[in-house]
């Protein structure tokens, strides 16, 4: 009898964790089978989607782009793709930046099939627009040495930020900029963080509201990296908040640990989903056992705490693998997706997680970005009906020559 | 003078504090190591920290003081360190232009430190994770020249 319960309570359990599997299966996403975005690849040919903020795909209208920087030319340049949504292939290519060596292009989508692409190019920040009427003029919005450009649009404005390098430390700087046809025009441009910098600040990004914008980057001040964050308001956008820590310390420390100064965390994504709501996502170290594990919090408008609690995005099966390059996107019905490359399966393949009634989803392998080899640095975006599309290196081999690959996906 | 004695040990402390390669070796950045282990025809020994790694400064502080380490690391090895968290830009001889932070990636420095033995070509001999004692970084030496001796038979 006690042999017959046992076995009626495993299937009973079998049967719910079936069902659970079935349902989180039939609600995840259906790929398109992945597509190159290039056809220039092969031997001694690698392509970068590592923009600071992980934008590197955007959707304007009926257009999907891709910036990206290979050395095809024996020298790392910005070269970006654009196809239909209804388009089988990528077809219009062209190179972005001039003839120096350039890196890191952040790409956001303007109306009408318009774009505007940012990026590193001889150590300075360049921004230029990419329309159907053509490439507007480049223009270089710093003359000091600069790095790691993130870009956001608000109206007829770019939002530029990006780590100045004029210092010992590496200082977060804010650009305002007014589109004008195809030209771009410098309006204001300040410091974010006003108080002179002790430690280097990196790898900022920036997100748009209506009215109001928040700056998110790495910054060393307390002698370990953290995730600090600032916001200002549309109609005086250079005067910043106070920056504040958005990355958590450890929890549950009795003591201060005898050496060091707290644990690592690494490249901040930002994203804006509903009407007012904006998610961070980043790598964080705190369960150091588990190296970098996908944290996030939520933008509180309204509290004097920008961002509220943080909460661990990838399922407990994630905890024994590593994950690196979380990025993010939103959609103004409320959805929001985060992306990583996850190595759980014994390669590094793309997962997904979603919210859902205020829950992460279990994590969610994207189905054309897995498989032999290695699938990584994903960038994302959501088209205005919600479909998720998607961009990520593939190699074959560690350390061999890439491709960049692109699928789309449906709820 | 006391001043600047006082600054000099300020200086070491807070070379130590903030965990960076430790003092008195001859690390180099990888794309270089890997440059000059090919001339040398030596393995490499790659260390991945990172900004604040609390278990780096506490081996750097335990292990790396000794100078039968010093001694024996600097001359078996071409020595690398790695922020696993910077964005520094490094060539490998692939052509291969990469981050500090995807070197770390790609070798599996998910905590820090991680140490990782290389052969020239930067395949994985070995790897050691987590805070070394003097007797840990000996005998991960030993074991690496074992092999090697092994492998380069005639």
């Amino acid at each position: 009898m006690r042999f017959y319960n046992t076995y009626r309570s495993s299937f009973v359990l079998l049967l719910v964790a079936f069902t659970v599997q079935f349902q989180a299966q039939a609600q995840g996403w259906k790929f398109s089978p992945a597509i190159n975005v290039t056809a220039t690849q092969g031997a001694g040919i690698f392509h970068h989607v590592e923009s600071s903020g992980r934008r590197n795909i955007a959707i304007s209208k009926n257009t999907v782009a891709i910036a990206w920087e290979d050395n095809r030319n024996n020298t790392p340049q910005i070269f970006l793709a654009s196809k239909l949504l209804t388009a089988n292939a990528f077809t219009n290519e062209i190179k972005i930046s001039g003839a120096g060596e350039a890196y890191e292009p952040s790409i956001v989508a303007l109306d009408n099939d318009r774009f505007a692409v940012a990026w590193e190019e001889n150590s300075h920040p360049y921004v230029r627009l990419v329309t159907p009427a053509g490439l507007g003029p480049t223009l270089r919005v710093n003359q000091q040495s600069s790095s790691q450009v993130s870009l956001a649009v608000h109206k007829q404005q770019l939002l530029l930020v990006y780590s100045s390098q004029n210092s010992k430390h590496p200082r977060i700087r804010f650009q305002q900029l007014e589109i004008a046809g195809q030209t771009l025009r410098t309006l204001q441009d300040c410091a974010v963080d006003v108080e002179p910098v002790k430690e280097d600040q990196s790898y900022p990004t920036i997100i748009s509201l209506k009215d109001a914008l928040i700056v998110a980057w790495e910054d060393r001040r307390p002698g370990h990296t953290i995730i600090m964050a600032a916001q200002s308001f549309q109609k005086s956008p250079c005067k910043f908040s106070k920056p504040q820590r958005i990355s958590a310390g450890r929890t549950g420390e009795k003591r201060r640990p005898s050496y060091g100064k707290g644990h690592g965390v690494a490249r901040v994504a930002l994203a804006k989903y509903g009407t007012h709501n904006v998610l961070a996502v980043w790598a964080d170290k705190r369960i150091f056992r588990e190296g970098y594990d996908i944290y996030a919090a939520h933008y509180q408008a309204n509290n004097k705490t920008l961002f509220g609690l943080n909460e661990k995005v990838q399922d407990d099966f994630g905890s024994v693998a590593q994950q690196w390059h979380p990025t993010v996107a939103g959609h103004d019905t409320g959805n929001v997706v985060v992306a990583w490359d996850d190595d759980r399966d014994g390669n590094a393949n793309i997962m997904l997680s979603w919210l859902e009634d205020n829950q992460w989803s279990d994590d969610f392998e994207a189905a054309s970005a897995t498989g032999p080899g290695e699938q990584t640095h994903p960038s994302i975006s959501l088209d205005e009906q919600g479909n998720l599309h998607l961009v990520w290196l593939d190699r074959a081999t560690p350390g061999g020559p890439t491709r960049l690959r692109y699928a789309f996906g449906k709820r | 003078m006391k001043r600047l004695t006082l600054s000099l040990i300020g200086y070491l402390f807070l070379s130590v504090a903030l965990a960076e390669a430790p003092a008195g070796y001859p690390f180099l950045s990888f794309d270089k190591a890997l440059q000059q282990a090919a001339i040398e025809k030596k393995p490499l020994f790659v260390y991945f920290g990172r900004y604040g790694c609390g278990y780096c400064e506490k081996t750097n502080k335990e292990a790396f003081s000794s100078k039968q380490v010093r001694e024996i690391y600097s001359k078996n090895y071409v020595l690398a360190y790695v922020d696993a968290e910077s964005g520094k830009r490094l060539q490998l001889p692939s052509g291969e232009r990469i981050t500090e932070r995807e070197v770390g990636t790609r070798y599996h420095a998910f905590v820090t430190p991680v140490f990782t033995f290389m052969s020239a070509n930067g395949n994985t001999l070995y790897q050691i994770i987590g805070v070394q004692r003097i007797e840990d970084l000996l005998s991960a030496d030993a074991k690496v020249q074992q092999h090697l001796s092994q492998v380069n038979k005639p």
